[in-house]
């Protein structure tokens, strides 16, 4: 097993993305990828991150496997991307899905992350569509019997499609009010009810459904059943058709009606009762990992921006060369930085504080996708009529991947879904800040990239952070460390300064947090705004950590003091023009071909 | 254990609990029914789960989180705490 978890973002550097995928001479968008180069690169034995991304391609280039010309014509069509799942099949991407212990490749969080940001960067709706198996698996990791879980861990393997239908017409992210409904009936279930709009709900041959098992409901009052398709009878299921969608047009958006159909006591996941607590759970991995199909997203907006305001020319000069071109394009790579920092450090949290994750994947779905919904709004003024057209540059990929990514922020838990959750633990966040109680091991094995990870222990797993957030709880102690390397001349003293500005910050917040009155199922606007405060504190307290445990000698720090500008910008009252400058430098030096990123980034920029 | 040793079995466990329950739903301690279901409150599953975390901080036990969702009423709760209670004080867990 590699242990690069390191990915090639590239928006400058156009070698970065290789230009050398397999050889696949049809340009009709319709015909087979063909599968030279295409053996496993992700497997049991070995998970090698790199040559998976030199096995996609370079997406600019139309003959590449994933290119965007083939993203645009299954678009255009609203066309499942069929061939390239298969491709990533072969590439054995699946394996990613299921643990090693029940027969897959999956020992590391940061890898599938990694993994889901490589094909994300390219299209995002393959992305969606592939990696939505990951979703419909992760409940029988978490609770599913050996058997079962090793069972499915080999139909996933082999490159079977799972769904996870959680969500009904009529309810959303009220999952309590879920009305799909299993009753015993000898040895299994009667299952009636639909589940909509739900991804993959056609072609998954395997669904794991959430269900009412006691009339009345409750916390306790859901089950979770892992439906095999192939083996229901016909009669008593059907697909609910595709539905139009804004992005990810080419996905199978569909739903599945069950009428009195029989299941098996054997695809119970899992005690009866205990559906709604193993989801919650299952929750906070997905949220994790989703947060890698924006920064994908990400990746692909700044490189077609950036190569876009490199050949521009605009009024005698080179578009990239006009200042608030050059300030917006570094504030947008800061804030990618920052989104990568946080999305990282909560992967490798997964195995390091698994008890703590359900603050983590909080945050990190909150900011990470509401982040990168910002910087594509700022590519797409800075492309201009570009980003507007449907074929025309890079064959409309800029507009296709800003409809694909809105949805990001709204399924596995919607931006205010995230801070709702925030919010019902502000009580835990503010004891365990004034107490520190959490434990600071867990936070240094996130944030030192060199650390080996634990294998995950999942029964650590916990609807609540006991302790509350460890980051947020070290943060005055990792200011304090910078300020000690200012001393003789290891960091420079502004980092520094950001750095107890960022502290103040989070100790007023946590002060305005501990007097939070608490607000039930209605939390008031103000809660909201608290939690997206708490966020930013986060993600600063992320990128300090990162770069104090991985801060090779001499690194100057340039990406860390822009991460840091770029999180105090959004809690200060306004903003300060002498700060802005840093996003020039990180831009100049990014030009440059400069190893400036952050090292969560790896080789690429 | 932090400042419950005088109460052996917890008799103000109950009334405390109603107490906590009423601040989290905003209303006056009176009108909480200690066998009333907490979701009958306003306390949704999630909310419930806070709960867990303010008893284990004033007894200093360590509780499911979801146990507010086993024992879903205040009379409920409170039963099962005080039974925790107990077991953790027999001598044999002293040493
Ligand atoms: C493309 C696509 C694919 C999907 N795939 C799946 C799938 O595979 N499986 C599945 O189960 N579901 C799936 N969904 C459903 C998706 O998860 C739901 O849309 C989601 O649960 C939100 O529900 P809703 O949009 O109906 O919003 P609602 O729950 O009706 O919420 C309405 C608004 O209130 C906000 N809100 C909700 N709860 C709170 C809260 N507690 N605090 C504050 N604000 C809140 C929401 O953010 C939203 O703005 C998919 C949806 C889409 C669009």
């Amino acid at each position: 097993m590699t242990s690069s978890a390191r990915t090639s973002a590239s928006a400058l550097s156009p070698a970065s993305v290789p230009s050398t995928g397999p050889a696949r001479p049809d340009a009709s968008g319709a015909g087979v990828v063909t599968a030279t180069a295409s053996k496993p690169v992700l497997s049991g034995g070995t998970v090698d991150l790199e040559a998976f991304e030199q096995a996609l391609g370079d997406p600019f280039d139309p003959s590449a496997p994933l290119s965007f010309a083939r993203s645009a014509e299954s678009d255009r069509r609203e066309q499942f991307p069929a061939d390239m799942c298969r491709l990533l099949d072969r590439l054995g991407m699946p394996s990613l899905y299921v643990p090693v212990e029940h027969g897959g490749a999956l020992a590391r969080y940061d890898e599938l992350t990694a993994a889901v940001r490589s094909v994300a960067r390219r299209d995002l709706t393959l992305a969606v569509g592939h990696a939505k198996t990951f979703l419909g698996g992760v409940c029988v990791w978490l609770a599913g019997r050996p058997e079962q879980a090793r069972a499915l861990g080999a139909d996933i393997v082999a490159g079977v499609p799972v769904a996870w239908g959680l969500t009904e017409h009529g309810h959303g992210s009220d999952l309590l009010a879920g009305t799909m409904q299993a009753r015993r009936d000898g040895d299994g279930y009667r299952v009636r009810g639909e589940k909509w709009p739900i991804n993959n709900a056609t072609r998954g041959d395997l669904i794991c459904l959430l269900v009412r098992t006691r009339p009345e409901g409750g916390p306790r009052g859901f089950s979770l059943l892992l439906v095999d398709k192939r083996r229901l009878p016909h009669d008593r299921y059907r697909h609910l058709p595709k539905v139009p969608t804004h992005g990810i047009r080419g996905a199978d958006i569909s739903g599945l009606a069950m009428d009195d159909c029989p299941v098996p006591a054997g695809a119970l996941v899992g005690t009866e009762g205990g559906g709604l607590e193993t989801v919650l759970k299952a929750l906070q991995l997905t949220r994790t990992v989703c947060t890698a199909l924006s920064l994908g997203a990400a990746d692909q907006a700044l490189r077609i921006t950036v190569e876009h305001a490199a050949r521009r020319g605009l009024y005698g000069r080179t578009m990239v060369d006009l200042p608030h071109v050059r300030r917006a394009l570094g504030r947008a790579h800061a804030a990618l930085f920052t989104a990568e920092v946080v999305s990282v450090f909560a992967a490798r949290a997964v195995h390091t504080m698994p008890e703590e994750l359900s603050v983590i994947s909080a945050v990190a779905k909150a900011y990470v996708p509401s982040r990168v919904d910002e910087l594509i709004m700022t590519c797409e003024e800075l492309l201009g009529v570009r980003g507007f057209l449907a074929d025309y540059h890079e064959h409309g990929a800029f507009q296709k991947l800003h409809r694909d990514h809105r949805v990001v922020g709204v399924f596995d838990g919607s931006t205010f879904v995230n801070r709702h959750s925030l919010i019902s633990q502000f009580t835990l966040l503010a004891r365990g800040h004034a107490r520190i109680t959490a434990n600071p091991a867990g936070v240094e094995g996130a944030a030192d990239l060199t650390a080996a990870l634990p294998t995950p222990r999942m029964h650590r797993l916990s609807l609540t952070a006991r302790g509350g957030c460890g980051l947020t709880q070290g943060l005055a102690g990792a200011a304090a460390d910078l300020r000690g390397l200012t001393a003789d001349g290891r960091a420079p003293a502004r980092l520094a300064d950001l750095a107890d500005e960022l502290n103040g910050h989070c100790e007023r917040l946590h002060e305005e947090l501990a007097l939070c009155p608490p607000s039930s199922q209605f939390a008031p606007p103000e809660a909201f705004t608290l939690a997206r405060r708490f966020e930013l504190c986060f993600a600063g307290a992320a990128a300090l950590r990162v770069w104090l445990h991985n801060a090779a000698a001499g690194h100057d720090g340039l990406w860390l003091e822009a991460c840091l500008v770029h999180v105090l910008q959004s809690l200060r009252p306004a903003r300060t023009a002498a700060d802005e400058a840093v996003f020039d430098r990180l831009f100049d030096a990014l030009r440059t071909g400069a190893p400036v990123a952050p090292p969560t980034t790896g080789g690429g920029l | 254990m932090n400042g419950s040793e005088s109460d052996p079995l917890e008799p103000g466990l109950g009334h405390w609990l109603r107490e906590r329950v009423a601040h989290y739903a905003q209303r006056e301690p009176a009108e909480i029914d200690p066998s009333a279901n907490l979701t009958s409150y306003g306390l949704d599953s999630v909310y419930a789960l806070s709960l867990c975390g303010d008893i284990e901080d004033r007894l200093g036990l360590v509780l499911e989180p979801t146990v507010a969702w086993d024992h879903p009423t205040i009379e409920a709760l409170a039963a099962h705490v005080e039974g925790m209670l107990t077991d953790a004080r027999r001598p044999q867990d002293a040493g």
